[in-house]
């Protein structure tokens, strides 16, 4: 786990992003270290995006600064920033072959022909494209075009890659293959990655660290297994995974205790009577019953009122069914204080 | 294409309606013939035949001493147009002039067309829009008498121009093309406009994005996109001026364009065939421009 170093990547100061009366960006401090794969995870509307461009140079921020490898860069434009994007639509240019696409970048560089030719190739190489170099981008499948915007990218050897939601386009298989192969490419080429997604198991897979965004604004900032583990309130733990969650006066009927808690499905189990020594327990009825094939998610409502959601791994056996009476259990340490 | 099932409760009014919408439900080339036909009809009407007999007109020719046409066919009245000086010099000035509108139409609508489809807020755009368009609600004779009241001594041109040292053009060639490029530019401005629309902002942004300076993207990337836009929008502004024979008559002086020869010959000379043959010439330069631009993917713009 990487942490920011003394010279960051790329650093962000108050910045704060206005639409009219709208703050898509309210007030955003941020350190991404070098090398790091980073991600801003949050919903559509909710900031991260307009970050992403604001680093890019799309966008001058209302307030605030840009520091890039530490040299403040707020107020230039794109072209002067060593950045590179891959768009969400990939934004290949439909008049140009695969390999001029990914030699632009080099092109407007003034890299002579040979040289930016070779270059291109070598990318394209690293993307396993080479064979596509004189088509057009409108010939290329959906995965083909997402690997030439990457390769386009990565041709003009950025400190950053910034990629705006580049798997969204993508069905399952495809995604779940090129999540490692961009994992595999930034490990590579040890590059810094910024990564903007709205899928939170994306996020968790690929990054270092996570910046969960709501309301223009950094809710929680951490490793994964940090984000997941503990998350800081009720909207972190609710958009990165599944999470019952505790209202004050549920925790004190179920829990006996003050606060907001959240409770992942996963530790939480089933039982007819016995429970774990040191465990904490309660008993309900079995709502309703979903075969998830990796395993099964048990919809329980409890004597005390709430309804939680348990997931029974494949591997346990017992098969409850809807109606049984059974007994939820979960360690102590797995309750979640929420702030 | 599938036809759609009809579904048992619909078609409430009566059963013959009914029966004739599942007869042609399944038919879809009878239900194409119903579409097209008055279309169809209309066009070959108006269009083909209109074409073939200007085509056979041509062939005709006018008895000198009783002014009545002489419908065996000659290739006189072709070999006419092409050999007298007259008709050639006439041929190359409204190419001329038509080349020169298209030339000044395309870099004003440019920028234009730039600004609304990339940078005004949608609001300025429709105003924009509404303003492209409203000079077409206005008729043609009005716009051209405008001009030549602008463009007459003493007018607003003089007036504008005159403090400046320089004065209004008179009328002449130089007020033809003024008039017609301000009469055609809304229907350059339009394709163009649809054109750069086309263009996704995430392209200029990609080429800025790697290290592409703006005139560097727009020379790169956004001109090689909206060339067949462009040249749809010349295809508007030169085969218009090269038809137009009013704005001549009005703000023209004494020059002579093409449409004027040909309504001469048609109203004063009487010579119908030889009209006709005169009217041959834009038709034959403007497939000759046609066939060019079709090579660039232009038509498929309009």
């Amino acid at each position: 786990m990487s942490q920011p170093g003394p010279t960051p990547a790329i650093r962000l100061v108050g910045l704060e992003k206005h639409f009219g009366d709208v703050r898509a960006v309210d007030g955003v401090d941020l350190e991404i270290a070098d090398g790091e794969f980073f991600s801003m995870l949050g919903p559509s509307g909710s900031g991260k995006t307009t970050v992403l461009r604001l680093v890019a140079g799309f966008e001058q921020p209302t307030s605030g600064s840009v520091v890039l490898g530490g040299t403040d860069v707020t107020g230039t434009a794109p072209f002067e920033r060593d950045v590179n994007t891959v768009f969400q639509d990939y934004a290949l240019f439909p008049h140009m072959s695969v390999l001029e696409n990914v030699a632009y970048g080099l092109r407007v560089r003034g890299v002579g022909k040979r040289d930016r030719t070779a270059r291109a190739r070598e990318a394209l190489a690293t993307v396993r494209l080479e064979h596509v170099a004189d088509r057009r981008p409108a010939q290329l499948s959906g995965g083909q075009r997402q690997r030439i915007a990457l390769a386009r990218a990565i041709v003009v050897r950025p400190k950053v890659l910034l990629l705006d939601e580049p798997l969204g386009a993508l069905d399952l298989k495809l995604r779940e293959q090129m999540q490692v192969e961009l994992k595999g490419l930034q490990r590579e080429l040890g590059i810094t990655f910024v990564f903007v997604t709205h899928d939170q198991e994306e996020a968790l897979t690929l990054s270092d660290r996570i910046a969960v965004f709501h309301e223009g604004r950094i809710v929680q900032l951490g490793t994964p297994q940090e984000i997941y583990e503990s998350p800081q309130d009720e909207y972190v733990a609710s958009f990165v995974g599944t999470s019952n969650l505790f209202a004050p006066e549920e925790s004190r009927a179920v829990l006996g205790r003050d606060g907001r808690f959240a409770l992942r499905p996963e530790k939480i189990s089933l039982s007819d009577g016995d429970v774990p020594p040191g465990a904490l327990s309660a008993r309900g009825v079995v709502a309703e019953t979903i075969y998830l094939g990796t395993g099964r998610r048990v919809v329980v409502d409890l004597e005390t009122g709430p309804r939680l959601v348990v997931l029974e791994p494949s591997t346990v056996p017992t098969a409850v069914e809807r109606g049984d009476k059974v007994v939820v259990a979960w360690r102590p340490d797995d309750l979640v204080a929420l702030s | 294409m599938t036809a759609p099932s009809t579904p048992v409760v619909a078609a409430p009014s009566g059963a013959a309606t009914r029966r004739a919408s599942s007869f042609l439900a399944t038919r879809p080339r009878v239900r194409l013939g119903l579409l097209l036909a008055a279309p169809l009809t209309w066009l070959v009407l108006v269009y083909v035949v209109a074409l073939a007999a200007l085509l056979v007109t041509a062939l005709w020719s006018v008895d000198s001493f009783t002014g009545e046409i002489d419908r065996s066919l000659t290739l006189d009245n072709l070999r006419e147009i092409t050999t007298e000086s007259l008709y050639r010099t006439v041929t190359l000035r409204t190419l001329g002039v038509a080349l020169l509108v298209t030339v000044i139409d395309v870099v004003v609508a440019l920028p234009i067309a730039f600004y609304m489809a990339k940078v005004a807020s949608p609001r300025a755009r429709r105003l924009l829009v509404v303003a492209v368009l409203t000079p077409l609600w206005a008729s043609y004779l009005v716009k051209a008498f405008a001009w030549r009241s602008m463009l007459s001594e003493g007018g607003l041109v003089d007036w504008v121009l005159n403090p400046f040292g320089a004065s209004t053009p008179g009328y002449g060639l130089t007020a033809v093309v003024l008039t017609q490029a301000y009469i055609w530019l809304p229907y350059v401005i339009l394709p163009i406009y649809a054109g750069m629309e086309r263009v996704p902002d995430s392209l200029l942004e990609a080429a800025g994005d790697l290290g592409a300076s703006s005139g560097r993207t727009v020379r790169t990337v956004v001109m090689p996109l909206v060339l067949p836009a462009v040249l749809a929008g010349s295809i508007f502004s030169f085969s218009l001026t090269l038809g137009d024979y009013i704005s001549v008559n009005i703000v023209g002086g004494a020059n002579q364009m093409l449409g004027n020869l040909v309504y001469t010959n048609v109203g004063a000379a009487n010579n119908l065939p030889l009209a006709a043959a005169i009217a041959l010439v834009p038709i034959v330069i403007m497939l000759g421009y046609l066939a060019a631009v079709r090579r660039t993917g232009a038509l498929d713009n309009l």
